[in-house]
């Protein structure tokens, strides 16, 4: 087993209870995707304030929620489409909230450099979601590229509780142009291949 | 890219040009190495304007010169 995977399956433990918990109360699963933006909103907050390890802890209650929900939703048997497009629609909110979050604290300590860092790293953060999302309305899958929000929640976390979050935003912002690149190439591959094919 | 491509080559597509699934040992590469930067880069060096000090590569840097 790898490294990344055995973390994984020490942090399923908990959630695991968790799960059940939700399914137990019936929580219906939308209910938990917006409580998980709503958290992740206190979370940006403290980042704002420079209150990162707070923020950090904040942010690992909020991303449980964001977690639990898709899978709650199956146990529930409330898989919808529209519970899909509610949850991919949230998820950006979150994404954007903890971004400025960072961008206020930058622009309060008069850092426009960082505030330029970090807004360029969320205008990629957005476009990997929506690249992925477009290209998959022209090919089967795009699922190219390393910097997904799961990544980006990870790197986060580990930014705030061990005040490195420069150094996160620089990896967020690096890998997140390369994960875009991949999904415009590998989607003009894709598309390109069948017109060679009749020529 | 793949036909003459030397092995360097051909890892730093790879990791450019991301396919491999979380949990697989590539993964834990591109894991390693994204921690190694952010640990051990100096927050100085990246003009940090939250976190101080030179971090651990300036600290074994210090204690090789003293």
């Amino acid at each position: 087993m790898t490294f990344t995977g055995l973390i994984g399956r020490i942090c399923m433990f908990p959630l695991r209870a968790i799960i059940t918990t939700c399914v137990r109360l019936r929580i219906h699963p939308n209910v938990l995707t917006f409580v998980g933006v709503v958290i992740n909103a206190i979370a940006a907050h403290r980042l704002a304030h420079g209150r990162f390890v707070e923020a950090g802890v904040i942010m690992i209650a909020a991303n449980i929620f964001d977690f639990i929900d898709g899978k709650v939703a199956i146990e529930l048997g409330e898989v919808s489409k529209f519970g899909g497009f509610w949850d991919s629609v949230i998820d950006r909110f979150s994404d954007i909230v903890l971004f400025i979050g960072l961008i206020y604290l930058y622009a309060q300590l008069g850092r426009t450099d960082y505030v330029m860092v970090a807004s360029f790293a969320m205008m990629f953060a957005l476009m990997t979601s929506y690249t992925r999302a477009r290209a998959e309305s022209l090919i089967s899958k795009c699922k190219v590229g390393f910097m997904e929000r799961p990544e980006r929640i990870v790197l986060f976390m580990i930014g705030a509780f061990t005040n490195r979050m420069a150094a996160v935003l620089w990896v967020i912002l690096v890998l997140s142009i390369f994960t875009v690149a991949d999904r415009i190439i590998l989607t003009y591959r894709e598309l390109r291949e069948p017109r060679e094919a009749v020529a | 890219m793949k036909r003459a491509a030397t092995l360097p080559a051909r890892v730093l597509w790879n990791a450019f040009f991301w396919t491999y699934e979380r949990a697989t040992w590539q993964y834990d590469v591109m894991v390693i190495a994204i921690l190694a930067f952010v640990w051990l880069t100096p927050p100085g060096w990246l003009g940090d304007p939250m976190a101080h000090g030179s971090g651990p590569i300036g600290w074994v840097l210090s204690l090789l010169h003293s």
